[in-house]
């Protein structure tokens, strides 16, 4: 219905030879650059903004996704085509932190309000792009710290513990397990180990049960996000040893709240996904409707979320 | 055709000499088995421990089940590069007859097994079908379906995780007998079952017979259609078997699990010996190959060594099989 209004608006303007589309409905076009779809996390995200787009009413979303969390050509093109469109307002998620620099500056370039949301651009390749942007999102970094230090204070001083780390390379997996690391070194923890198990939960308890004959005396995992912390749970199970184990995650997908309700999990993180699009779309408005640009971190919520919040 | 060969020769042909070779050639593999085994037994404390043994059969199993399917496609010189997402399709399909409200525990895992299984042949016929029909190389088709089933798969569940199965059934992923897996031990069942349907039947026979020679086996008056058509479905069979094994072992179903699953399983049935361009090779090889890639795998992380340093060292052993491979031919054939 939609879509072939859009197209007949195209189809109109392209015969009359005037930029009638954009003048026709006065509203601003945000485009919306997501990251992968398939993912959980990213879909109710994407779900959240459109929410967003019909509640306000007084903009027109655009959304783009891609087919996977590495498929950085999608995104450049989507910036790309977003700049021959004209749009308003463009937000993004960036799926590399360098790659998107300078399609990105060639937007602001053009006049469009770029916000960047979720993951922050690398700060010296926006130096030397000569881009100045500000970063809408959550403090990955602090809510790891909050959930490891959820489990350092349940452990104690010298516990052992080893982290399950995201996809090596991205951003926000290096975010959190540098939280885990302030975790340690806050409270003292003995870290026995970290590896990656690519954000994936098949390869997490193949990871984590190994760990654990390396390490039988494991008292506690830190895992990056909450899919690996999954199969982190069901590894302690198969060598039973549930409740001897206290595990934390990260993004309080719903799978784990039954695990958090049984104490098989002890806390998670919630960035609270659903709004973090829709917030951006806000402060692109609030700029596009002549307010203040945005300037450095313009942090968003993060909550630990612990067996208490789960009814 | 080369007749010294048991796997190319008629059916039922039972040659001393020809059986000896084959044992040579699983025997090469088995021989790097034991000698990865020894390594990781003396260089790490924990590898030949009972746990440990326990882990690695569990680690094995998923990928063995695949592989096991793909060999069938292998060795009539096809390739199946769908499966992992063909194995997320029939995880979430089953995960829905499961998680369907009212029913009774027993009769939703039952109905799950049969729906895996049948959303699998279907990929499976699809797949056949159309290499089959329309002389398509099964990389372009599969290559297609890899990515049909992950829409598929992502559509049915709108992106979302399943979970909160039966009780009984997420039990029974973690159940061992004598510290075997019950995982595994299926999985061993079915290398036994495609072990005598590849090398005592005629069905067996006529499939090494394709992968050699395909206008020979047409001309021998074998309907390579239906073949070609029923080695994917066997597989296609394996991979819904193998997403219910999934899902007892984890006890979730999502649409973005299984990602890469396809290459473990050709780098399983490679090593294993058996031929990209068809017509040698075994599934008992197989079982070999799957069981070189997971004892890798575990021995490389209780080594300690870095994760970057752990795919370099797999990624080399897959060249390094296929090296050897090529002078076993060289030795069995002289």
């Amino acid at each position: 219905m939609r879509f072939s209004k859009i197209i007949a608006a195209g189809l109109l303007a392209g015969t009359l030879m005037v930029p009638i589309a954009s003048h026709a409905d006065d509203k601003p076009v945000v485009g919306l650059v997501m990251k992968s779809l398939a993912n959980e996390f990213f879909k109710n995200m994407l779900e959240g903004a459109k929410a967003h787009e019909a509640k306000r009413g007084d903009y027109t979303l655009k959304a783009v996704g891609m087919q996977s969390e590495t498929d950085i050509e999608t995104q450049i093109n989507a910036v790309e085509s977003f700049i021959t469109e004209k749009v308003d307002a463009i937000v993004i998620a960036p799926a590399d932190s360098r790659a998107l620099v300078p399609p990105l500056k060639r937007a602001v370039d053009a006049g469009i309000t770029v916000v960047n949301f979720d993951v922050s651009l690398d700060e010296k390749a926006k130096q030397e792009a000569g881009l100045t942007l500000a970063f809408v999102g959550p403090d990955n970094r602090g809510g790891a710290k909050l959930a490891g230090d959820a489990l350092a204070k349940k452990l104690g001083q010298g516990a052992k513990v080893v982290i399950i780390e995201g996809n090596p390379g991205a951003d926000n997996a290096a975010q959190r397990k540098l939280g885990f690391m302030d975790s340690v070194e806050a409270g003292k923890l003995d870290l026995l180990d970290s590896r990656t198990a690519h954000w994936e939960t098949e390869e997490a308890n193949t990871l984590f049960s190994n760990m654990l004959t390396a390490h039988p005396d494991i008292q506690g995992v830190m895992a990056a996000n909450d899919s690996m912390a999954l199969g982190v749970v069901k590894a302690i199970d198969a060598a039973g040893k549930t409740g001897k184990i206290e595990v934390v995650g990260f993004d309080n997908i719903p799978a784990v709240q039954p695990l958090l309700k049984e104490k098989k999990m002890l806390a998670t993180v919630d960035q609270f996904g659903q709004e973090m699009a829709a917030n951006a779309v806000d402060k692109a408005l609030g700029v596009l409707k002549g307010g203040k640009p945005l300037e450095g971190w313009v942090k968003t919520d993060i909550k630990l979320v612990t067996s208490d919040d789960v009814k | 055709m080369d007749s010294t060969d048991i796997d190319r020769s008629p059916a039922g042909r039972a040659d001393f000499a020809a059986v000896s070779k084959t044992v040579l050639r699983e025997a090469g593999i088995g021989l790097a088995l034991v000698v990865l085994i020894i390594v990781f037994s003396v260089t790490t404390q924990h590898f030949l421990t009972a746990s440990n043994i326990t882990n690695i059969l569990t680690q094995v199993t998923i990928n063995l089940v695949l592989s096991i399917g793909m060999t069938f496609v292998i060795l009539i010189g096809g390739i199946d590069l769908s499966v992992g997402s063909v194995l997320s399709f029939c995880a979430v399909v089953a995960g829905t007859v499961m998680t369907l409200p009212g029913l009774d525990p027993a009769l939703a895992v039952t109905l799950a097994v049969i729906s895996a299984v049948i959303a699998g042949i279907g990929f499976g016929l699809f797949n056949g079908f159309i290499s089959a029909y329309w002389a398509i190389p099964s990389f372009i088709v599969t290559l297609g379906t890899l990515n049909i089933a992950r829409g598929a798969a992502l559509q049915v569940t709108n992106a979302s995780t399943i979970y909160s199965f039966p009780a009984a059934f997420n039990a029974f992923g973690s159940r061992t007998i004598y510290g075997v897996p019950v995982l595994f031990l299926i999985a061993l069942l079915l290398v036994a079952i495609a072990w005598f349907v590849l090398a005592k039947t005629v069905f067996g026979r006529v499939l090494y017979g394709i992968g050699n020679n395909e206008e020979a086996a047409r001309l021998a008056g074998h309907n390579i259609f239906f073949y070609k058509i029923a080695a994917f479905t066997i597989c296609g069979a394996l991979v819904g078997i193998g997403a219910i094994i999934y899902m007892a072992r984890l006890n979730i179903a999502s649409p973005i699990i299984g990602i890469g699953f396809e290459l473990n399983a050709i780098a399983a049935v490679i090593i294993g010996g058996t031929s990209l361009s068809g017509g040698r090779g075994s599934v008992v090889g197989t079982l070999l190959g799957a069981c070189i890639i997971g004892v890798l795998a575990n021995g490389l992380i209780l080594l300690g060594l870095s994760d970057f340093m752990r795919q370099m060292i797999t990624g080399f052993v897959i060249i390094l099989a296929v090296i050897l491979d090529k002078y076993r031919e060289r030795l069995t054939k002289a």
